[in-house]
Formats: structure tokens, C-alpha cells, sequence
């Protein structure tokens, strides 16, 4: 949590906002919250999903609750991880399958994936051969954004449903993938909402409290986040919280889910401000579009493969340009990139993203951290000299 | 720059030109390994004279379709194992892997493609007028051509290799190469000649079939194949894919091992374990390695993902598909898609038909899809009692492992066959 003593960001005006206690619980309770089981209990089918690529709507409209598999919320010895999928794979890889091997989501009635980068891929390849969960499905995603990118990606987005109704024998209608369309895109408006509320000079939220929120977002039916967040932004509007920092910081990388990380940057006096991880902007960023006579099918394809991209995306200039766009739209004097150990997507997208981002003179401090790590002591220090750095560069 | 390249590709001509000498005074040298030596030499001298001969150069990584700037007339460079070479020749393996690190790359990343940049970088490696890339096999490759064209100043053209093999996969990556073909004019101003991509198909379609024969050969006991032989038959298809010297290679070899299994003589005088070899063993190795499968009487007979072809045939009649298709047969590729059923089956096959005593997995610490087999591959094994040992190392950076480290490991795990 944001330290309100820190003689940087003595926060006066700040009130705990309500709503966000909420999502805090089911945070905490994850996988076990009281929603997942009691759809579970009334036979229900709740599916794990692991990567952004993965279309979540297709899940929704037919009846089931997606919830995306995460690792465990903080730095844990990774034995069966570490056995199965060797020591030099992401840890977070490593900690959702250990999570899947000591039965934590022994509730799934499915996985469904993506072939996005090596750690996934072996992820799925194991979870298969030694966790066995009823329903299980790999998309194909192309590297590219060229047409015939699109129509391979479009085919594969197809076979995906069809291996769902033929394994659940039902039929998903258009209906139904309208109305999950609109739900997940109301759910990206007000996230884009509470987005707007951080472009602010003293935004009313801290980078950790969103940081709750998002990762409540893709552990929660769509329904209730949806009311939660409304309530948030009330909130929010109401309120008299004005952080302030000695620098605005965005955050950029691989997976992050743990919002004390975030605290532990904000306690030093970074003002995190904007983010682009899989479990932020590019997991929420873009609206699906659907033209009209157009099948949804074909909307959702087109925005899941032209998202905000991650690292494995070609050509990564894409993925740069966002980044330089974002930073500029939340006025952000430094990046913190921030990579899992063994990540290779981003890491080796990191020279070249370090360049593109001096050239507009905003300054990255690169952490290699493990999945679930709060932070260390020398992260603080290196965090403490990065905004020293931002401060004399003023 | 370009006679700092020039340098370090003349340090592999050089070294090919020594070995070359030496193996050519032992009488008891395999021919087709001479032709072997011979080959590496022709492909680093044309690379090294090719700014001078006004040729176009493509650098290229490892799986990427070499048939492509073969059939175009353009030089093709294999950033890999032309990294590795240079490294291991030069003996400037640190240095190149610090020139890697000093662009950014980070340790997350496999020393051959740290290596890669950092030669790059350092001017080890000539500067290609295009770099083309894959994403086979893994996120290294995948990654890597960007930042060799940053670093170069040259244009590039990615391949998108899709996951899985369905019609709709391999038409999507026909297209693929049809674009980079269209990329490739545009770059060289060189056409493509698509007959003679056909015949360069069809003799792959030879050289596979041949493989295929040789490792049928090294099925007898004892195995007529030295004990890291399989590394020519990887370079070759890495370098050579299709060409009338792999063909000529390929055909020594096999009535050389025809004529050794005529006589039931093995590549080393006792055969006592035969192996299956996982993943790469450390290049700085080599002479150690071959050394020890001698006094130990241990020799690789089998390895699914570097000899043991998928099954299928290239149709040269249609040679962009048969290019697709074959990036589908490469034994790497198994570890590519859904590692399923299929791979498992296929290393339990090789145990069983070859013989298998047991299998060393090279843990290269920097490789991370291959690692995260390594309990699918054991488990797999155990299932045909083959016992697996790991070795962990690195295919370049010399700091990971070392002889005695690699020596008391073998050493242990053949006292364990032994036992059995
Ligand atoms: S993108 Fe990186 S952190 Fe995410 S699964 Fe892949 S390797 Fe792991
Ligand atoms: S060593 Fe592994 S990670 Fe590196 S290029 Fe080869 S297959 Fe890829």
C-alpha cells in the first residue's frame, strides 16, 4: 500500500476508498473466492485462461465463468515448478503450474491457451501431460498483423468455438456473443474510466490500488466487477485522494499481479501513473469493434490479434510506438521496465525499447524480478536512484 | 568494420584449412569427414570473398529456409552456428557474449544469440545486406532479427512459422515465403528461379532419404557412426540444405557405414553404451567428448530432434509448399508445436529401434523450450527404461560447465548402465 507517511508523498486528503476492499477480498481468496465456488457448486463451469490473445467473450457466451490462471501472489519456492518445467523457465510459468500441480485449480473445468511465447506453450504442454483438466485448448496466434495474419488467426478463433460447443454440446449464438462483447466492452470503458483518473496531475488512486483492481477484473464474473467498478468510479469522483510523487512512472513488461510490488516503487516516491502489462492495458486496452453485418467472430479476432501487442508481436515497433503513446498520454518522466526472470520476449525487446524511449528522453530503469516478488531492498535503492536521476534531469 | 568482419571469418577459414591438413594426413579418417571439413571451408570462403565478389549477403538463423537464398544466388550466412564458430575459432567467446551484454542482453537470453548481436555488434560477423529470420524454434529466434537490423542498418524480413500443422497453418506460412521471395527481389534485385528451387527441393528430398538411410545403418551393433557424427549431419542440413555436396556427402558417408557393418566393425573400438542424444552438447567440448565416448566405449546412436526426420516427402513440383512442409519434417520442429503424444511416441521409437542404453539431455541453460522438456523426455524414457542424464551447460559460454564437471557426470552415469 501507498505509504501516506513518506515524507515524498505525505497524502494529507487520502480516504480508503470502499469499493476497493472488495476487490481486495476476492484478490486474496483467489482461487477459492466465493464466486468461483459457488458457480462451481451449482455446476457451473468455471475455465482457466492464460495469455491475452485468448478471446474471454467466446468463454462468457457459453456459460462459463473465465478466470485467468495466475501464479501465486507472491515469491514462493517453486519446487514442482521447478521440476517439471526446469529452472530456466519464467517463474511465471513456473508458479502456475506449480499452483495447477498442488491442485489449486483442480476446479477447472477447461484451460484454454495460447501459442504466444516458450514459457506458455511448455506450460501447456505440461499442465496437459501431468495436471489433465477436462477441456483443454491451444490457439494458434500469429506473430503478425498482416491480412493473411488475420485470417489464419480468424480460422483458429472459429475451431476454438467449435471445440467448445462440440465438448460442452451446445451452440454458441451470435446473440449470445454480442451481449458478452458488449459486457466485456463496457468493462474496458470503465476501465478506461479509472485509466483517465490517473492522467491527472494528483490522481485520487494509487498505481497499486488499480493494480488491485485489474487483477480482481480477470478473477471475477464480468457482471459483478462491472457493478464494483461503477461504484469505484463514484467514488472516485467524489473524492479528495490527490497523490503526488517525485516523478510519474509507468510501468512496463512482463506479467505483474502483485500490487505490493507497485507499493514498494510508490513508497520510494514514484507516482506510477500508467501501465503496459499483460495484466493491465494489454489485457483491457483495446474496445472490440464490431462493423455492422459484420459476425462478431470476426470482430473479436480482428481486436484480440491487433491489441495492445506484447513482445512477441512482429514488428515490435508496434509495441513501441504504444508504449511512447501511452507514456506521453500520462506525461511519464521515466519507465520502469520490469521483467520475470527468463522472460525472453521482453527481454530481448529491451535494448531496442530503451533507445526508442531516449530518443524522446524519457529515461527506463530495467528490474528483473520473480513472478509474485513484493520488491526488495535493492530494488528500493535502485528505484531511489532512478527517480534522484529524474529529479536532477528536471 | 568490414576487415574486422573480414578477420573473423577468416579465422574459420583458417581453422578449417588446419583441421583440414590434419585430418587429410591421417589415413584413418573417415573420407566423407574430410568432405565434411571441405564443405565448411567452401561455405566460410565464399562468405568471406562475397563483398568483394559484389554478392548479397542474407544473414539468417537457424531452421530459417536456406533453399530460398540458394535458389536466388544469395549468399546465405547461418548467424548461429557462424556466431559459434567464430567464437570457438577466435577464441573470443567472451568477448562477443560482453559485446551482447554491453547492447542491453540480458543473461534471460541464450548465449548463441547474445553471442550473435554482441558479433554483430563488435564487427565479428560481416554486415548482411538483409537479415531474414523465424520463429523456429524458439523466442530467441524469433526475437533476435530486429536487433540485428538495428544494429546493422540493414532491411529484414520475418518469418511467421505457425504453431500447429493444419492445411490452414501451412497455407498461411506458404504465403510467408511467398512475401519474403517478393522481398528478397526487391532487396537484391535478383529473381527467383523457380526451377531451380525445384531441383534444390529435390535434392533435399534426396538428402533427407538419405538421412534417413544412414540412421538406419547406425541401428547395427556396434554402430558404424562416430560418436558425435550426428553433428556433421546437422551442419550439413543446416548449411547445405539441397545442395549437390550434401548429396555427394551423404552418399560417402552411407557406403562407408555400409562397408563397416559388411565388415561388423564400429566407429570405436569397444562399444559398451549406446546413446541417445538430447539437445546440444557444448561446442568447446567437442574434442573432449569424442575423446571420452572412446576410452568409455559410449556412442550417440540416436537423436529424434537433430537426425530423426518427421515422416512425409517433398514434392519438388511445388516447391514453396514442399519448403513449408519440410519446416514441418525437421526433427527440431517436434519441439516446436504442442509437444504431444506424437514427440514422446517418437523418442520412445528411437530408444526402442536403436538400442538405447540411455540418454544425455544437454540442459543448456540459456535454452528454455528445450529444458522444459526434459521431465516430458525422462518420464517418456522411463517408460521404455532408458535412464536420462542431464548435463548442465551451455552450447557457447565456456563459464558453465566444464571437462571434469562433464567427465564425472559421464562417468557416474555409465557406472549406473553398467549396473543394469
Ligand atoms: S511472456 Fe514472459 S513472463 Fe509471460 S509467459 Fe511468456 S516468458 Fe513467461
Ligand atoms: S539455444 Fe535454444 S533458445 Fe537458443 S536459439 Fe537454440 S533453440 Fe533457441
Amino acid at each position: 500500500m501507498y505509504d501516506h507517511q513518506n515524507k515524498h508523498n505525505s497524502q494529507p486528503r487520502y480516504t480508503p476508498l470502499k469499493t476497493l476492499e472488495v476487490f481486495k477480498a476476492v484478490n486474496r481468496s483467489f482461487p477459492h473466492t466465493d464466486e468461483i465456488n459457488h458457480i462451481h457448486d451449482q455446476g457451473g463451469k468455471v475455465f482457466g485462461w492464460l495469455c491475452t490473445y485468448v478471446p474471454e467473450e467466446i468463454l462468457h457466451a457459453a456459460g462459463i465463468l473465465p478466470v485467468r490462471i495466475t501464479g501465486y501472489d507472491r515469491e514462493t519456492d517453486l519446487d514442482d515448478g521447478n521440476a517439471y518445467l526446469y529452472m530456466n523457465n519464467c517463474s511465471f510459468s513456473r508458479s502456475c503450474l506449480q499452483m495447477g500441480l498442488t491442485k489449486e485449480y483442480a476446479f477447472l473445468d477447461g484451460v484454454v491457451g495460447g501459442s504466444t511465447c516458450d514459457g506458455a506453450r511448455r506450460l501447456f504442454d505440461l499442465w496437459r501431460q501431468y495436471i489433465g483438466t477436462p477441456f483443454h485448448h491451444v490457439l494458434t496466434v500469429p506473430r503478425k498483423y498482416t491480412e493473411n495474419a488475420h485470417s489464419l488467426y480468424l480460422a483458429e478463433v472459429e475451431m476454438f468455438k467449435t471445440h467448445l460447443e462440440d465438448h460442452l454440446e451446445i451452440k454458441i449464438t451470435d446473440e449470445e456473443l454480442m451481449g458478452s462483447i458488449e459486457l466485456y466492452n463496457q468493462t474496458r470503458s470503465l476501465l478506461r474510466e479509472l485509466y483517465n483518473h490517473r492522467k491527472k496531475p494528483n490522481p485520487p488512486i494509487s498505481g497499486s490500488e488499480v493494480m488491485e483492481v485489474l487483477d480482481a477484473c480477470f478473477r471475477m464474473p464480468k457482471e459483478s466487477f462491472n457493478h464494483h467498478l461503477k461504484k469505484l468510479l463514484q467514488e472516485l469522483d467524489g473524492s479528495q485522494n490527490a497523490y503526488s510523487g517525485r516523478a510519474r512512472l509507468m510501468l512496463s513488461g512482463s506479467v505483474l499481479a502483485n500490487p505490493d510490488f507497485i507499493s514498494s516503487i510508490e513508497q520510494q516516491g514514484g507516482l506510477v501513473v500508467a501501465d503496459e502489462l499483460c495484466t493491465s492495458t494489454r489485457y483491457w486496452g483495446d474496445m472490440v469493434e464490431v462493423q455492422p453485418g459484420e459476425p462478431p467472430l470476426k470482430a473479436l479476432a480482428r481486436r484480440y490479434l491487433n491489441n495492445y501487442p506484447c513482445a512477441r508481436m512482429f514488428p515490435s515497433e508496434e509495441r513501441f510506438r504504444r508504449i511512447i503513446e501511452t507514456a506521453r498520454e500520462f506525461k511519464v518522466d521515466g519507465v520502469i521496465s520490469e521483467i520475470i526472470r527468463y522472460c525472453v520476449p521482453y527481454s530481448h525487446d529491451l535494448p531496442l525499447l530503451t533507445k526508442r524511449l531516449a530518443d524522446i528522453n524519457i529515461p527506463v530503469l530495467s528490474i528483473d524480478l520473480e513472478y509474485g516478488s513484493s520488491g526488495s531492498g535493492q530494488i528500493a535503492t535502485r528505484v531511489q536512484a532512478f527517480l534522484e536521476m529524474i529529479e536532477a534531469k528536471k | 568494420m568490414k576487415k574486422a568482419a573480414n578477420n573473423k571469418i577468416q579465422s574459420i577459414v583458417r581453422a578449417c584449412r588446419i583441421i583440414l591438413r590434419m585430418i587429410e594426413a591421417d589415413p584413418n579418417t573417415r573420407h566423407s569427414q574430410k568432405m565434411y571439413y571441405r564443405m565448411l571451408l567452401q561455405y566460410y570462403t565464399r562468405l568471406r570473398d562475397a563483398r568483394e565478389n559484389g554478392q548479397f549477403i542474407a544473414a539468417h538463423t537457424v531452421f530459417f529456409p536456406a533453399e530460398i537464398l540458394l535458389a536466388m544466388d544469395i549468399i546465405p550466412m547461418h548467424t548461429e552456428t557462424t556466431t559459434w564458430m567464430t567464437s570457438l575459432f577466435t577464441g573470443e567467446c567472451g568477448d562477443i557474449l560482453a559485446a551482447g551484454a554491453r547492447l542491453g542482453m540480458a543473461t534471460e537470453i541464450c548465449a548463441p544469440h547474445r553471442g550473435m548481436a554482441g558479433a554483430f555488434a563488435s564487427g565479428a560477423l560481416p554486415r548482411p545486406d538483409v537479415m531474414v529470420w523465424s520463429n523456429m524454434v524458439c523466442d530467441n529466434t524469433a526475437k533476435s532479427g530486429e536487433l540485428v537490423m538495428d544494429i546493422c542498418g540493414c532491411p529484414g524480413f520475418f518469418i511467421d512459422r505457425p504453431f500447429k500443422d493444419s492445411g490452414l497453418e501451412k497455407t498461411y506460412m506458404a504465403g510467408e515465403i511467398r512475401d519474403m521471395i517478393a522481398f528478397l527481389e526487391d532487396k537484391s534485385g535478383k529473381k527467383m528461379d523457380y526451377d531451380r528451387l525445384s531441383t534444390i527441393v529435390e535434392r533435399m528430398d534426396r538428402q533427407i532419404e538419405l538421412t534417413r538411410q544412414v540412421n538406419e545403418l547406425r541401428k547395427n551393433v556396434p554402430t558404424p557412426f562416430s560418436p558425435l557424427g550426428f553433428l556433421e549431419l546437422l551442419t550439413i542440413d543446416y548449411l547445405f540444405p539441397g545442395q549437390p555436396e550434401s548429396i555427394e556427402y551423404l552418399e560417402t558417408l552411407k557406403a562407408e557405414l555400409e562397408e563397416m557393418v559388411k565388415q561388423k566393425k564400429g566407429a570405436i573400438p569397444k562399444e559398451r553404451f549406446r546413446l541417445m542424444t538430447l539437445f546440444i552438447p557444448p561446442m568447446y567440448l567437442m574434442s573432449f567428448l569424442e575423446k571420452l565416448s572412446v576410452e568409455s566405449g559410449a556412442v550417440s546412436v540416436i537423436e529424434p530432434f537433430f537426425t530423426f526426420w518427421g515422416e512425409g516427402r517433398l514434392d519438388a513440383s511445388r516447391p514453396v509448399e514442399a519448403v513449408v512442409e519440410k519446416a514441418y519434417m525437421i526433427p527440431e520442429t517436434r519441439m516446436y508445436g504442442p509437444l504431444g503424444e506424437s514427440a514422446l511416441e517418437a523418442i520412445k521409437k528411437c530408444a526402442r529401434e536403436w538400442k538405447v542404453d540411455g540418454a544425455v539431455y544437454y540442459a543448456d541453460v540459456g535454452c528454455r523450450h528445450s529444458c522444459a522438456t526434459i521431465k516430458l523426455f525422462k518420464d517418456a524414457l522411463a517408460e521404455v527404461d532408458v535412464p536420462v542424464l542431464t548435463i548442465d551447460c551451455d552450447v557457447v559460454d565456456q563459464t558453465v560447465t566444464s571437462e571434469e564437471e562433464v567427465r564425472d557426470k559421464m562417468e557416474r552415469f555409465f557406472e549406473l548402465l553398467e549396473d543394469r
